[in-house]
């Protein structure tokens, strides 16, 4: 099966999911829960999650800190903020809504 | 509200660059130590561990730097990287830095100089508040006529306006200077006096600067000194206000002075003595009409338009008003049209001869800024040719061609800003030199320096000018080499492109053209200042052909009474006569004073041509004319005293002229016709004489045409006397009995020889024409042989292990010599023959401009082929190109083959 190429914006939403369920998380904690969830199938440096932290942090969705791993290394966790889980509802209900908008006109295929 | 938080974390992140990029730094290394901590403990070694989290990870550089596009503004971010990185390149460089800084400098000098003086003449507004709503009204005449006429109004066309239109918030009158002589009995001194209308000061908005200005009703006997005025006469003591002063025997009282910055309205920026209400017309001049008579057009007016009122609407009602109030008169010159134009500090800024001339100097200047220009762009270029391992380098680490070059103009407009800079301060201390040479020949007009409104300081709109200029001429010289330097191969680059043949620095095409190019503009500069040179070594020799030493021009006003006052130029004639330091006097056109060059017509069998038209000179002369001027008369006779006094038809024409119209015929006796007022309406005249050659319309050549007419008796005609001892007494001798005897004249009296007068503003003309273009030459041909110089001197160090493995292998000095000396020399030598080409173009159109017998020719009939200018221009240029090339040519085939050959 072929990777999955990320649609614009989309990497943002999953971020912003994965920090809601988890709880903060570092970078590197990040990719791997996005890796775990996709099975391997998405086509994903991990560098590439970098922009995406960034313009999430300074909206103010996300906040970042730094603090000491289990194994007593330093990285920066992220935390979702209050106006990111709001920013999460709104865009989840968007994504949804476009994904059956997209998943109607598939099906109507004779 | 996300989207402006992160608009400002984005504008801090400009700021803070450095501590973000540490925190990137960190973030990116705990988290590569972290998948490395991982893949450990799934037991690789620790290298394996660290190669395989770098892959997962992804390239580190490209993800810092999309991190950073979204981090903050790559574009702004980017700027400042650049004009970091192009500011350390200059200062690595000082040598080049500083030779590219001069040469912009004196670029930008030359021409922000003559903005300023532009700026100062044409575009400072009037001294008064809101500038920019008030107007000049300005009046068209049926005959075309444009001097300084339009602008003159009459007290009842003034009144009427004022009346009756609605769209002006005022509209207010002032006349032209008048001169008088304030003071008591022998302490009397000449002054300027402009009569204002008396709502003048507030209208304008000009508040004293102390005691008061004039108010409605106003005591005629009052007067507002200006300040210098002030300054000069009372030193400045606030005690004058309230004090008396004299002027022309009556008592005025002094209410107020003027502003310093107040220099007054006229069309001609000069800044009156004192000012007196309308009213005062009465006592100042005695027996003028200025208040009632509808012919006495004396006044210059304002207006300040409404806030509500458009600029095209007030136009017409203007229009409609005066035409209408002038047509009942029906005057010899109908008024056609009347316009409203924005006020500047110099009344005829929209003069289309004064847009010729400035547009004339900024091309000139224009040619020097051309020269710096590609100068400064062969030496990017040259130096481009250096730094391609280092843009090689960047290009290959990811740098994107636009991206190069972006950075390359980054550094050339520091550069140029850094030249800009230099040259305002240039032109600060340039425009002052200017603007003396200009009060030098307004003085030779004037007669003496008079208190001019113009102030040079450089002012916003120089800055900005300036600023401009240098951010123009930063894309002129860096556009091209920045776009050269960034196109080229990867591979052969950086490999190293200073291997023996693959030099790609060896001929530039673009380099040569640029060489060519500055050496043919300065050539042409050079031409043009040498024949101006010739002109003027010429003018400085040149006799004018009358007796321009002894005779005196003698003009007063007298009056505005047309019959009156003939009869007092004869009463003035005959008691000047009488005096033993006078020679002899007579009436007729002044020389260089103004030029008549009406249609003439030469018809009948008599003439070469049968009918032939053409304009010639005119002037009027009385029947002692040619005696005192002391022209010689070389065929038939002069006027006699009967047809000096009745305007007879008969003329006496100039040798030149009889050539002209006449060529190897006897002139005596035959017929032309002269259509003196350019009506159609032409007048037969009869040649009764031929008097010799003169430079009379100008100094810079004989009147190809000039035929002189009778006087009539009833008419005012300007008064020349011829001096019998020595000027300085005749002069003093002349004053003495008009103080005795018409005591009225003596304020407006003026006495000049012909040599101090108009002759010397002809020869100052051509002495100052002359060293602008010589400066302006001299400096580009520095610049370009600076630039020739420069960019050898870099080609030769370049190819130094190419010369040292050529004489390693037998080639010899001579060989490496011609080589060397031809690179430098063959784009000058097509540039000199491009530039005598461009010097030919300039003469062409200079010529183009002697349309009339009176044009005035800047080279005083040097012609343009004249083989001592060129061939001494050649010679200098081809001295200083060759000058220029020697030093690198004299130095390449003395290198050291093994010196050079262990630099690779």
């Amino acid at each position: 099966m072929d990777r999955i190429r990320l649609l614009q914006g989309t990497l943002d939403l999953m971020v912003l999911r994965t920090l809601a369920t988890m709880g903060p998380q570092h970078s590197y904690g990040i990719a791997g829960r996005l890796k775990q969830v996709s099975g391997e199938a998405l086509d994903l440096n991990q560098g590439t999650l970098y922009p995406a932290l960034v313009r999430l942090e300074q909206q103010g969705w996300i906040k970042g800190s730094w603090a000491k791993t289990e194994s007593n290394r330093e990285a920066k966790y992220y935390a979702i903020t209050k106006t990111g889980r709001r920013a999460l509802g709104q865009e989840t209900e968007q994504w949804r809504r476009l994904a059956g908008l997209v998943e109607k006109l598939l099906a109507e295929e004779p | 509200m996300g989207r402006f938080r992160r608009m400002l974390a984005r504008s801090l992140n400009l700021v803070f660059r450095r501590r973000a990029e540490r925190e990137l730094a960190r973030e990116v290394a705990s988290h590569l130590a972290l998948i490395q901590e991982d893949h450990e403990r799934g037991g690789m070694s620790p290298e394996q561990a660290r190669l395989a989290a770098r892959r997962e990870f992804g390239p580190v550089e490209q993800t810092k730097e999309r991190h950073r596009a979204e981090r903050s503004f790559p574009w702004i971010e980017q700027g400042l990287q650049d004009l970091r990185y192009g500011f350390r390149g200059l200062v690595r460089n000082p040598g080049f830095t500083a030779v590219a800084a001069l040469a912009l400098a004196l670029g930008i000098g030359v021409n922000a100089t003559l903005f300023s003086v532009y700026d100062a003449v044409a575009l400072k507004p009037l001294p008064v508040a809101n500038p920019d709503r008030v107007v000049r009204i300005e009046r068209w005449f049926s005959s075309g006529f444009r001097g300084d006429m339009q602008y003159g109004f009459s007290n009842p066309e003034y009144l009427y306006l004022r009346d009756w239109s609605s769209a002006f918030e005022n509209v207010v009158a002032a006349t032209w200077p008048v001169p008088v002589r304030v003071g008591y009995g022998e302490e009397t001194s000449r002054a300027s006096l402009v009569f204002v209308s008396e709502d003048y000061f507030v209208a304008l908005g000009v508040a004293p600067r102390l005691g008061r200005t004039f108010g409605s009703g106003e005591d005629p006997e009052s007067v507002v000194l200006s300040y210098p005025f002030w300054q000069r006469r009372f030193h400045g003591d606030a005690q004058a206000v309230g004090s008396r002063i004299g002027i022309r025997h009556e008592v005025f009282r002094i209410i107020g002075v003027a502003p310093a910055e107040f220099t007054g309205t006229s069309t001609m920026p000069l800044v009156p003595d004192l000012w007196a209400p309308l009213a005062a017309v009465r006592e100042i001049l005695p027996g003028r009409d200025w208040l009632h008579a509808e012919d006495q057009r004396k006044l210059q007016l304002l207006a300040r338009l409404k806030p509500s009122a458009a600029t095209r609407s007030a136009q017409a009602q203007a229009d409609t008003l005066i035409r209408n109030f002038t047509a009942a008169l029906r005057p010899p010159d109908p008024t056609i049209a009347v316009t409203i134009t924005p006020t500047s500090l110099f009344g005829s800024s929209d003069d289309s001869r004064f847009r010729l001339f400035v547009a004339a100097l900024l091309f000139v200047t224009g040619l020097v800024l051309l020269v710096a220009c590609a100068n400064v762009a062969n030496m990017l270029l040259a130096r481009g040719a250096g730094r391609r391992e280092e843009i090689g380098l960047r290009m290959s680490l990811g740098a994107s061609r636009g991206r190069v070059v972006r950075q390359l103009l980054t550094e050339s407009v520091l550069l140029a800003c850094l030249g800009g800079t230099g040259g305002l301060l240039l032109s600060v201390w340039g425009s002052t030199l200017l603007w003396v040479s200009i009060e030098q020949i307004l003085a030779g007009f004037f007669g003496e320096v008079p208190a001019f409104a113009i102030g040079l300081r450089p002012d916003a709109r120089v800055l900005v000018y300036a600023f401009a200029v240098s951010l123009a001429t930063a894309f002129a010289f860096g556009l091209a080499p920045a776009l050269r330097s960034s196109r080229f191969d990867l591979d052969g680059d950086l490999k190293g492109a200073r291997q023996l043949g693959a030099s790609p620095i060896r001929r530039s095409r673009l380099r040569g053209r640029l060489i060519a190019l500055q050496t043919a503009v300065s050539m042409t500069l050079l031409v043009s200042a040498g024949l101006l040179l010739r002109g003027l070594l010429r003018s400085e020799a040149a006799s004018p052909g009358f007796a321009s030493r002894r005779v005196l021009l003698v003009s007063a006003d007298l009056g505005d009474d047309a019959a009156q006052s003939p009869v007092r130029e004869r009463r003035l004639i005959e008691r000047l006569e009488a005096l033993p330091e006078i020679g002899g006097s007579t009436l007729g056109s002044a020389p260089m004073s103004g030029t008549w060059t009406p249609p003439i017509v030469i018809e009948g069998p008599n003439s070469l041509r049968a009918e032939s038209t053409g304009r010639t000179l005119a002037s009027y002369a009385s029947d002692t004319y040619f005696r005192t001027l002391g022209i010689a008369l070389l065929q038939g006779r002069g006027f006699t005293r009967e047809e000096a006094a009745s305007g007879a038809p008969v003329a006496v024409i100039r040798e030149s002229t009889a050539h002209r119209f006449w060529p190897g015929l006897n002139p005596l006796g035959r017929r032309f016709k002269l259509d003196r007022r350019f009506r159609g309406h032409y007048t037969e005249y009869e040649v009764a004489g031929v008097a010799a050659d003169a430079r009379f319309a100008n100094l810079t050549r004989i009147d190809p045409a000039h035929v002189y007419l009778p006087t009539t008796a009833g008419h005012v005609y300007p008064l020349l006397v011829r001096t019998a001892a020595s000027p300085r007494e005749s002069l003093e001798a002349i004053r003495k009995a008009v103080a005795g005897s018409d005591q009225d004249l003596l304020p407006s009296l003026s006495l000049q020889t012909l040599e101090d007068g108009p002759v010397r503003v002809q020869r100052a003309l051509a002495r100052y024409c002359a060293i602008y273009c010589a400066v302006l030459a001299f400096l580009a041909l520095i610049l370009a042989g600076v630039g020739i110089y420069g960019v050898l001197a870099y080609l030769v160090s370049r190819r130094i292990p190419e010369i040292g493995i050529r004489c390693a292998l037998g080639a010899t000095s001579f060989q490496i010599l011609r080589e060397t000396l031809g690179d430098g020399l063959r784009p000058a030598l097509f540039g000199l023959a491009g530039g005598m080409l461009g010097a030919f173009g300039v003469c062409w159109a200079l010529r183009m401009t002697l349309v009339l017998p009176g044009s005035s020719d800047f080279f005083y009939g040097v012609p343009f082929y004249d083989p001592a200018t060129l061939s001494i221009v050649a010679a200098v240029a081809l001295l200083v190109a060759g000058a220029a090339v020697a030093g690198p040519a004299w130095r390449a085939p003395r290198l050291d083959p093994m010196e050079a050959l262990r630099r690779e």
